[in-house]
């Protein structure tokens, strides 16, 4: 008997107990370079049983890692002697009940199918191709192996797997510091093309030969590129939880089926794309389906787990938007850079943090990559630019996008090994507030 | 553990490994979060140990590290570490020079004034909920949240020259929020603020004042529902301790982490604008600013006799008189600068790889009270508690907003302003710097979460610091 096996049995001679109990284990193999050679190589790994138990609208939640039967049982222990002494949690009515399973996938082991020699020699390659133009190459290459399996006093008995790899290449001049970035993240390997993947790196790097210039603080055309778009939607999404709703904190409170964004903007959760790297559950077992949760520019859902739903009285559908995809528009980026007079194109963001949620205003800045567009084309490297935005003001003032989308990998941070990727194309927006220059690549 | 932990190292007596270290930790974690007055969770994970196992082998750095400290699993990480840090030699150019150090053996053992894990359950929980109740939602406050997390760790570090130490301490993060809503916008406020942990146990709560600021956030969080934004283009602004932590974090701890000058940052957190050629020349601040990281000092999160690659630890100005002297620096950087190394090597639990780190990073007090500084300035704004933050990657460009602002006219504080957003450049920011208070004003703030490195780590650390003036700053962002 496993432990989470043997932690099932042991609540179930308590009738009066609900529970959700989960385990999770978690490998990486993560290789972390700079200057065009290893900083260090990393594997790391962890076994974790989470247990909710609930008596009533009491409830104590407790996490072993490494779990052994020694440890269980003094967290058990723990749990009951407390259990009746806690104050109650009035708008807890039940755990999930979805009992819906996913459709089964094969899941290969990245770790094993990329092993650190097949790294090295991929980034050897890359290396060399950069330093022609003296440039050197500074990233991460990650492949994670994770398997989780959640049970619950309902009932429920759910297990899935996954495999994301992320490969995250900064091409940095020598001299200028100039960064561009390229980036792959998926499950499956077989869509690694590294040589258009070098490639694309290739001709980011040609665009840096240019002067370096600063603007001036201003409203600017701007193309975002689909890292940026992709980013700006995942802040968005923080806004479409029943959780942040229910805090008052929500942009999109009394907007449900209202049009929100132009009629050319459509955002979907979607886990069933094989190229993203997907999901089965959401975190309390209900299945991860399709969520369409911007239509046309109507906003259509709420992420709403079985708690919020129960509270707030939303329909239940277990998204968490991690399998974002942006639709794409019927522009190519030629037509929609060549359309621009004087603007920017930016490649990446960084360090974006919301001034007021519910106004969906936040700070950021661009980073990896901002150029000056003239007259339809590329000119010049701008210095990182700081804007102070509202990101539904952003897609109001989208008015093209690209007829097709990119796969955008994101890593976690914070203690998060998560790896997401999220699908979108480039965008043309009008009036991008930019507030300042950094002074700095 | 001493014993396990040498064995371990005996295992990593191979000839070709010229430099290695083991750490293991034991973390016990408790969690209480109160929502609208109401528990909302209640959690613990307790004897979370873990090991982690760095070797240095032809110049190339290999790591494992894993939650099992099974004689299996340890057996497995040894092979592992090894293969790393072989396999990775073959995709470098230049190989890691690591001076040697001294041996040296530590013993630390810190006791809260409240041992959170002695104390029952019970009480903590009637202690939150007395708080929680008195913030619950009524009125324009819409949403409040009360949470206590305590943390105790013990940790063991024995390197391949001899090193062992074996410290443990307790840490705590007490915070509470409420938000206020008039039906259109919000705003919020927080008690004590953005950094809020301390080296302590449950005895936080009290020191803290929660029970005595209750009332005020509430009605905070109420006015400035109403209160007016700044209308100035530039403006004085003195900077609370609430907030000027995070603004001496951002703006110069980060900045002064010296890994981030050869680039071994680039990938996540990014990089700094600092040269080595400006050690020892670059104005920084105002000869005023006077900055410096202190791990001797135990009253801080950032305290430790050893750090996590064996340099006891130290104290080393990093700003005297607002000339930028020194670096927090690993072994390795210290001998790329030409420095002694700084003690500056942490990692989250022992399973992570170890980082340049701050510890106790403090702007050192200058004189007078902040009354006094208030009384001295002609018009400005006292602003205080952090809301949002964000710099460049080069940690030159930063803005910030803060929860509140308090207008200052001929000296008194005349109303407050929401939202108060400023901006500026590192360097000149720093150099606008015309008061620091005194040493009556001076107090520690702490974070448990401050992100750096893939894979990611949080650090718990703390700052030092004293409201401060800067003159004449941008606070002319409208949104």
């Amino acid at each position: 008997m496993d432990q989470l096996e043997y932690l099932k049995s042991v609540l179930d001679q308590h009738p009066e107990l609900q529970y959700s109990i989960t385990q999770s284990n978690w490998s990486t193999d993560f290789l972390r370079f700079y200057h065009s050679e290893t900083n260090y190589n990393i594997s790391k790994d962890n076994t974790t049983i989470g247990a909710e138990i609930y008596k009533g609208k009491k409830s104590f939640n407790f996490a072993i890692e490494n779990p052994e039967r020694g440890k269980i049982d003094a967290a058990l222990r723990d749990a009951l002697e407390v259990i009746d002494k806690l104050p109650e949690d009035p708008d807890f009515v039940d755990l999930e009940s979805d009992m819906t399973l996913a459709e089964p996938r094969v899941v290969k082991n990245n770790i094993e199918a990329i092993p650190l020699d097949l790294k090295t020699k991929i980034l050897s390659n890359i290396s060399a191709a950069a330093s022609m133009y003296d440039f050197d190459i500074f990233g991460t290459f990650i492949c994670n192996y994770q398997s989780f399996r959640l049970i619950n006093s309902n009932g429920l008995d759910k297990s899935s797997q996954s495999s994301p790899i992320y490969l995250e290449v900064k091409a940095v001049h020598n001299k200028s510091q100039v960064t561009v970035l390229e980036t792959f993240g998926g499950e499956d390997f077989g869509y690694f093309n590294e040589r258009a993947f070098t490639e694309s790196l290739m001709q980011k790097i040609k665009y840096c030969s240019s002067e370096i210039v600063d603007v001036e603080p201003g409203y600017y055309d701007v193309i975002l590129a689909p890292r940026c778009l992709a980013e700006f939607i995942q802040y968005l999404s923080h806004g479409m939880s029943a959780r942040v709703l229910d805090q008052h904190s929500s942009w999109f409170e009394g907007k449900l089926n209202k049009q929100v964004f132009p009629a050319h903007i459509s955002i979907v959760d979607d886990p069933a794309d094989p190229r993203m790297i997907r999901a089965d559950y959401g975190s309390d077992g209900h299945i991860y389906r399709r969520l369409p949760l911007v239509e046309k520019g109507v906003f259509r859902a709420f992420l709403c787990n079985n708690y919020y739903a129960h509270k707030t009285g939303l329909p239940k559908n277990g998204n968490t938007a991690s399998c974002l995809k942006i639709e794409p528009g019927d522009k190519t980026l030629e037509e929609m850079i060549g359309g621009i007079k004087r603007g920017l194109y930016i490649s990446s963001l960084h360090y974006m943090n919301f001034i007021n949620p519910r106004e969906t205003s936040l700070t950021g800045l661009t980073r990896d990559g901002t150029f000056l567009i003239e007259n339809g084309r590329i000119t010049k490297v701008v210095n990182n630019l700081r804007f102070t935005e509202r990101i539904e003001r952003i897609l109001n003032n989208v008015v093209g996008l690209e007829d097709h989308c990119a796969t955008i990998p994101f890593s976690g941070n914070y203690e998060s090994f998560d790896i997401e990727t999220v699908k979108a194309p480039h965008a043309h927006v009008r009036d991008f507030n930019v507030t300042s220059s950094t002074k700095t690549i | 553990m001493e014993q396990l932990i040498k064995q371990t190292l005996n295992k990593l007596a191979q000839p070709d490994i010229s430099f290695a270290d083991v750490r293991i930790t034991r973390t016990d974690n408790e969690w209480l979060y109160f929502m609208n007055g109401f528990m909302r969770s209640y959690g613990s994970s307790m004897d979370s140990t873990a090991i982690g196992i760095r070797v240095l082998i032809n110049g190339c750095w290999g790591f494992a590290g894993s939650r099992d400290l099974s004689a299996a699993a340890i057996d497995r990480l040894v092979r592992t570490a090894v293969r790393n840090a072989r396999q990775g030699g073959s995709f470098i150019r230049n190989r890691v020079e690591f001076p040697a150090l001294p041996a040296t053996r530590a013993e630390y053992h810190h006791q809260p004034e409240i041992d959170p894990f002695k104390m029952p359950k019970e009480e903590k929980t009637a202690c939150l909920r007395g708080l929680a109740e008195a913030i619950k939602p009524q009125g324009k406050i819409v949403h409040s949240m009360v949470m206590g997390q305590f943390m105790r760790q013990e940790k063991y570090y024995a390197n391949s020259e001899g090193t062992y130490s074996h410290t443990s301490y307790y840490n705590t993060l007490p915070v509470m929020e409420v938000v206020a809503s008039d039906g259109g916008q919000i705003q919020s406020r927080t008690w004590p603020g953005h950094m809020s942990a301390g080296r302590g146990g449950f005895e936080l709560f009290k020191q803290q004042k929660f029970a005595e600021n209750t009332d005020r956030i509430m009605k905070e969080a109420i006015d400035l529902l109403n209160a007016p934004t700044i209308e100035d283009d530039r403006a004085d602004i003195i900077i609370g301790n609430g907030h000027l932590a995070l603004q001496l974090h951002e703006s110069v701890g980060h900045a002064t982490e010296a890994d981030r000058i050869f680039g071994m940052e680039i990938s996540y957190a990014g990089k700094t604008f600092i040269k080595p050629e400006m050690l020892g020349s670059f104005q920084y601040g105002s000869p005023l600013v006077n900055i410096y990281s202190d791990s001797t000092d135990p009253k801080g999160l950032g305290y430790h006799p050893v750090d996590d690659e064996g340099v006891p630890g130290q104290k080393v100005d990093i700003i005297k008189d607002g000339i930028l002297v020194n670096q927090q620096t690993s072994r390795q950087i210290a001998k790329l600068l030409g420095l002694r190394p700084s003690s500056n090597m942490k990692a989250s639990f022992a399973d992570d790889f170890p980082l340049v780190r701050m510890t106790n990073f403090c702007l050192a007090p200058g004189s007078g009270s902040l009354e006094e500084l208030i009384a001295s300035t002609e018009h400005g704004y006292l602003l205080d508690f952090t809301k949002t933050w964000s710099i460049d990657d080069n940690r030159n460009n930063f803005q910030f907003t803060t929860e509140i602002g308090y207008r200052i006219d001929g000296g008194k504080i005349t109303g407050i302003v929401k939202e108060p957003t400023y901006f500026g450049i590192t360097k000149d920011f720093w150099n606008s710097c015309d008061a620091v208070c005194g040493p009556e004003e001076w107090s520690y703030h702490s974070t448990f979460h401050c992100g750096k490195g893939e894979p990611g780590q949080v650090m718990q650390l703390s700052h030092g610091v004293a409201p401060a003036r800067f003159k004449n700053i941008n606070v002319s962002v409208k949104i």
